[in-house]
């Protein structure tokens, strides 16, 4: 049987995946990376995006993040994701609703702020990657 | 001599309020269990990011980051206190407030100025009450604190401080040692203190040579924050969990007060119905006699 990675995907509020994988790709700061077993110790910062795990050969998991960390060690991929979702749980009307109120919270707002943008990002991340995995 | 109405009725009415503490001190024991749950599940992460922490520490020894640095002269301190949105949990939140009390006045005796972000119902009333604005005020979050709501509390400390606004920030919250007990705990925030680094770097069972992406130092700028949000976060869902405990605790001795009270209630109804009884039997028996002796 092939090598395989232990892939596992955490929030601050709990374990979100946990599964045998035969790759992950990950959206690191400056390019998305590819995560085959035996590879190097890594830790890298990720930016918003989708993290897809190939479970084996026809099996693809998405998942959402707004960002975070991965590091890998000894065929142990753990991503520290702020925030994270399964693409097949993403709620592709309730997040529209979400960014559309967001949207009209920064315009209303006078000044930038981030934790708005931020919240922005997750919700158009939701919908890129729930839109994708289909 | 108590009127037997009177007496009945106040059975009834502590019966119905231990009624009320006895269901009180039943959710209490149930929301505790989720509590800890919640506790358990963001164990993982908090774990995975210290062993980071320690990883990247280990490549930039001596690094410096704005929530790394003493600030020279301490001007300004802020207190986050930890309370919660509901009472009737004993001293819980009375733990929290003194504590907080303290602080500000060890501050000010040095000279120093202090602000407060106040969590919870409880902490907001009290310092409003004595004249005391606190700077940012955070409500409904206390049964059931989100990461959102830790990361909003450590965007406000962090930039205060990155701007030097800010000199030392501490947080207050009620720890939660077993069901039973709830120790209420200063932590200092920030600075974050180098021993904690250095600690993490030490705990490291493997040292292999990272790779980072795109550098150790741009890591290292990330994870501090974060792991600012993630000691807020631990301290919002310890105090949850410890609310629970406390208000279980209260809601018990209340119940069992409750039923002493009934017991003794009980016993001077009874001893004034017969007495009420002895008292009719004389007044028909003296009435017999009287008829009698006609």
């Amino acid at each position: 049987m092939a090598r395989t990675l232990l892939c596992e995907i955490v929030t601050p509020e709990r374990i979100l995946y946990h599964n045998e994988a035969q790759m992950v790709v990950a959206p690191a700061a400056d390019g998305e990376i590819g995560i085959l077993p035996l590879h190097a110790p890594l830790v890298a910062l990720l930016k918003p995006g989708e993290i897809r795990v190939r479970v084996d050969d026809n099996e693809v998991d998405w998942i959402a993040t707004s960002g975070g960390y991965v590091q890998v060690h000894e065929d142990k991929v753990i991503v520290l994701a702020d925030r994270a979702e399964l693409a097949s749980r993403i709620d592709v009307e309730r997040a529209r609703e979400a960014k559309a109120a967001i949207e009209q919270r920064i315009r209303e707002l006078p000044e930038k702020d981030e934790a708005a943008l931020d919240e922005l990002k997750w919700y158009e991340v939701q919908i890129a990657v729930a839109g994708k995995a289909r | 001599m108590p009127n037997l109405r009177d007496i009945k009725k106040r059975i009834d009415s502590v019966h119905s309020t231990q009624q009320i503490t006895r269901t009180m001190e039943m959710v209490a024991t149930a929301k505790i269990k989720k509590a800890q749950e919640r506790i358990e599940s963001a164990r993982p992460y908090a774990l995975a990011m210290v062993e980071v922490l320690g990883n990247v520490a280990r490549y930039v020894s001596g690094a410096s980051h704005p929530l790394l640095e003493t600030h020279p002269e301490r001007k300004r301190a802020l207190v986050i206190a930890v309370t919660s949105d509901r009472g009737l949990a004993g001293a819980f939140n009375s733990n929290i407030l003194r504590l907080t009390e303290d602080i500000i006045r060890r501050e000010r005796a040095g000279g120093v100025e202090t602000d407060i972000i106040a969590v919870g119902k409880k902490a907001l009333g009290y310092f409003r009450y004595r004249g005391v604005e606190p700077v940012a005020g955070y409500r409904d979050i206390s049964d059931k604190p989100t990461f959102a709501d830790a990361k909003s509390i450590a965007s406000h400390v962090i930039g205060a401080y990155s701007a030097s606004d800010l000199d030392v920030v501490y947080v207050v919250f009620n720890h939660f040692k077993n069901v039973a007990e709830q120790r209420p705990e200063t932590h200092q925030l920030l600075p974050i203190e180098r021993s904690v680094i250095e600690s993490a770097e030490k705990e490291l069972q493997v040292r292999p040579e990272y790779l980072f992406l795109p550098s150790a130092g741009a890591v290292l700028e990330r994870l501090l924050p974060t792991y600012v949000e993630t000691l807020i976060f631990r301290a919002l869902m310890e105090s949850a969990a410890a609310e629970q405990g406390a208000r279980r605790t209260a809601m018990k001795s209340a119940t069992d007060n409750a039923t002493e009270m009934i017991n003794t209630l009980t016993r001077s109804y009874n001893r004034a119905r017969q007495a009420a009884i002895t008292n009719e039997i004389a007044e028909i028996v003296g009435g017999a006699a009287a008829l009698e002796e006609e």
